[in-house]
């Protein structure tokens, strides 16, 4: 017998149960019904709770009206912390007059040499002041990942409440899964060494959100 | 004797929990780290009470989503599979550790794999698969920092989810001055940051040129055919993005059936583990790099949804491994299903169980003897290896119940642990002198007359041994109970007597 077989002998002679194909539909009911667990309440604001949460897990955070505004804002980001001029960016994000907020970016996949990365977002998650990230043709997910410093762009209007709520704007929107999906709450950390926590164990050290829209 | 019992130590319980209690380094690594466990928890919890969820109701659906894959585990298994093929993915099973280790070295020789980066897996610990590896002539780098340090000092993980709880940082800057090829130098917890920028720096050159990523799953999604991955070094989405080729390696009770039930099981994880309220990383992965040709996001704007921009060019991929394989392993799983442990399969590996545990704490996790220690460990290790492989595990217990407490999917872990004394004590497997001294207590407690009389005497006789301090200082009968403490002694009467006694107030 296959391990596949015999393991699944085994775990039938433990579940016991007859009528497979009942307990099939059963488990393809429960699927679609979707049902959801407690959820937090979420006070008044998507966009402070975000902020705030964002904020306790190191992430700092900014605001501009609009796209156009977004260039100076990186460029003014990168020199308050003495980052340099250069970044790799998604190509989703690509749109923006860079090179007038004296920036030179590039659109591709990140490589070990990066020392800035720029990318988008599907959403942003309130609850947790985390940002959801899909990998992608034009939103590789090494830029968010191998440089030192990561900045994302998040639209307010793209900021939601719960890990429930992203998946359903996930579904209605996309209907499958790509081949990643990133859940990235603040820089990367370990506590390995005493227990004590240092920011930037390998994912990015400094995690830097632009929230782009009217948030007054 | 099975598999997994040939590389258990846990039969030397005894002997090792005495060389642990008298080892100074480990002693002050542990009760540095209890409080913080336990804080860490409470922070967690703290923030669930601030957003208005009960930390009960949250695990009495946590254990009912887990309950329902159980009850019906065969389902769950062929939907994922069939879920996680149409994804791209391939999916293979493994009766026991040493088939998922054959089947690992296997697809790394197929693919040509040299050097492999591994993310935490406690099941690659069940199969011994870095021995393997290696044995194959295929270098295995644990990425995991705690891993990583264990994996230089050539231990196994001393706890779950703090791999190297037990290392102070004399011991971590020793090995990696060894590895990295440099001389030692004198280092406090200031250092603490450069030294994990070292091994950053080291470990990133090895993800860089690895062929192959391992790494566990947390959790498998049945609805979406994916394996869930939490962490928080970054070391998880490395070995997933970066290889060719992707191997995950995991329990077949790890299912949950959708992407809803995943939301309510992160709510309890991370705070149980960590006390976060998420971990920094948390990801779903589906299918290879193959899922991603030509799709693209909406890129940012004000009203949410912007242009595309460009995709990749200039022959440019997508990112992610060619290929992806889901090795599903039984090890001894399947056989609890419809037995009296069926509940131990509901854990999610959180470790909150042995950050409450005093016995834990008195003596690290490598007393235990195989992959799990703490509670949980002292139920699974008897059942995966063999009862009569593990006769001290079940009676490593202060019966505080602590442990059952903070479980976020409710094991009732102390009355499994109870389950396994009586097993033992029915198959015969407790020394003869237990036995007899059970037999005799057994009778005489069927006689309330005679019991009634020997209990007095003991009483008195107690009594006297303290001449009227309430504590023994040196006990005869068995003297290594008094060598380091008193014993303390009761009123000098029976509980019988002095409930007479109140009845007649
Ligand atoms: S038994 Fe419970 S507390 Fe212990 S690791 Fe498993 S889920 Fe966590």
């Amino acid at each position: 017998m296959s391990a596949r077989e015999e393991i699944l002998a085994r775990v039938r002679a433990g579940v016991g149960k007859e009528d497979a194909a009942g307990r099939r539909i059963t488990a393809e009911s429960w699927l679609a019904a979707r049902h959801c667990g407690p959820q937090p309440v979420i006070g008044s604001s998507l966009v402070e709770r975000f902020r705030s949460k964002a904020e306790s897990l190191a992430s700092t955070v900014a605001t501009v009206v609009d796209l156009a505004a977004v260039p100076a804002a990186v460029a003014e980001f990168l020199a308050l912390n003495q980052l340099g001029t250069t970044a790799v960016l998604t190509p989703e994000c690509a749109a923006g007059d860079w090179a007038a907020a004296g920036l030179t970016v590039s659109a591709r996949s990140a490589v070990d040499a990066d020392l800035v990365g720029i990318s988008g977002c599907f959403c942003a998650i309130a609850e947790t002041g985390t940002l959801l990230l899909l990998s992608g043709e034009n939103s590789p997910a090494s830029v968010s990942l191998l440089p030192e410093t990561h900045i994302a762009l998040v639209p307010v209007g793209r900021i939601v409440a719960t890990m429930e709520a992203a998946f359903a704007l996930l579904r209605a929107e996309r209907g499958t899964l790509p081949r990643a999906v990133n859940f990235v709450s603040g820089p990367s950390r370990t506590g390995d060494i005493e227990q004590t926590i240092v920011l930037g164990a390998h994912g990015p050290c400094r995690v830097h959100l632009i929230l782009i829209g009217d948030i007054a | 004797m099975n598999a997994a019992a040939k590389h258990s130590q846990a039969m030397h319980f005894h002997a090792r929990a005495g060389e642990k209690v008298r080892n100074p380094a480990l002693q002050r690594a542990l009760q540095k780290a209890r409080p913080l466990f336990v804080g860490k928890r409470q922070k967690g919890l703290a923030s669930l009470a601030e957003d208005g969820l009960d930390f009960t109701n949250l695990r009495s659906t946590a254990e009912n989503i887990r309950n329902r894959v159980l009850a019906d585990l065969d389902v769950w298994l062929e939907l994922f599979e069939e879920r996680a093929t149409a994804s791209g993915a391939e999916v293979m099973w493994a009766r026991d550790g040493d088939e998922v280790a054959r089947l690992v070295v296997e697809i790394a020789q197929k693919h040509g794999v040299r050097k492999v980066t591994k993310s935490k897996s406690m099941l690659s610990e069940e199969a011994r698969l870095n021995e393997a590896l290696s044995a194959a002539g295929i270098r295995p780098v644990e990425t995991d920092l705690g891993e990583y340090i264990v994996q230089l000092a050539g231990e196994p993980p001393s706890h779950i989810i703090a791999p190297a709880v037990h290392k102070s940082i004399g011991e971590v800057e020793a090995l990696f001055a060894e590895e990295h090829g440099r001389p030692q130098q004198a280092r406090t917890s200031a250092d603490i940051p450069a030294m994990a920028r070292e091994a950053r720096e080291v470990l990133r050159q090895h993800f860089l040129s690895a062929d192959m990523g391992i790494s566990g799953a947390n959790f498998l999604i049945a609805e979406t055919g994916s394996a869930a991955l939490v962490t928080n070094e970054g070391n998880g989405r490395m070995v997933t993005t970066l290889p060719r080729v992707h191997v995950v390696v995991t329990g077949i009770e790890k299912l949950l059936p959708t992407l809803e039930d995943f939301a309510t099981l992160m709510r309890l994880l991370p705070r149980s583990a960590t006390g976060q309220s998420i971990s920094n990383y948390v990801s779903l992965l589906t299918g290879t790099r193959a899922r991603d040709v030509g799709a693209l996001t909406p890129g940012p704007s004000p009203a949410g949804r912007g242009e595309m921009g460009a995709p990749l060019h200039d022959g440019q991929v997508p990112e992610g491994p060619e290929k992806t394989v889901f090795i599903l392993v039984d090890n001894g799983r399947a056989n609890l299903l419809g037995s009296a442990y069926q509940d131990m399969l509901r854990c999610i590996r959180c470790g909150a169980c042995m950050n409450h545990c005093p016995v834990y704490f008195s003596l690290g996790g490598h007393a235990y003897g195989w992959v799990y220690p703490g509670p949980m460990g002292s139920v699974l290790t008897p059942l995966y290896t063999g009862i009569e492989n593990a006769l001290d595990l079940p009676h490593a217990s202060t019966g505080c119940g602590h442990c059952a407490d903070v479980c976020p999917v409710g094991i009732p872990l102390p009355s499994l642990m109870h389950r396994l004394k009586e097993e033992q004590l029915a198959r015969g497997l407790r020394p003869w002198s237990e036995r007899l001294a059970l037999r005799v207590w057994a009778w005489v407690a069927g006689r309330p007359r005679l019991y009634r009389w020997l209990t007095r005497r003991v009483a008195r006789y107690l009594d006297w041994l303290a001449d009227g301090t309430g504590r023994i200082r040196i006990f005869g009968l068995a003297p290594a109970w008094t060598a380091e403490r008193d014993l303390p002694v009761a009123a000098g009467k029976t509980f019988h007597e002095l409930y007479a006694a109140q009845k007649r107030k």
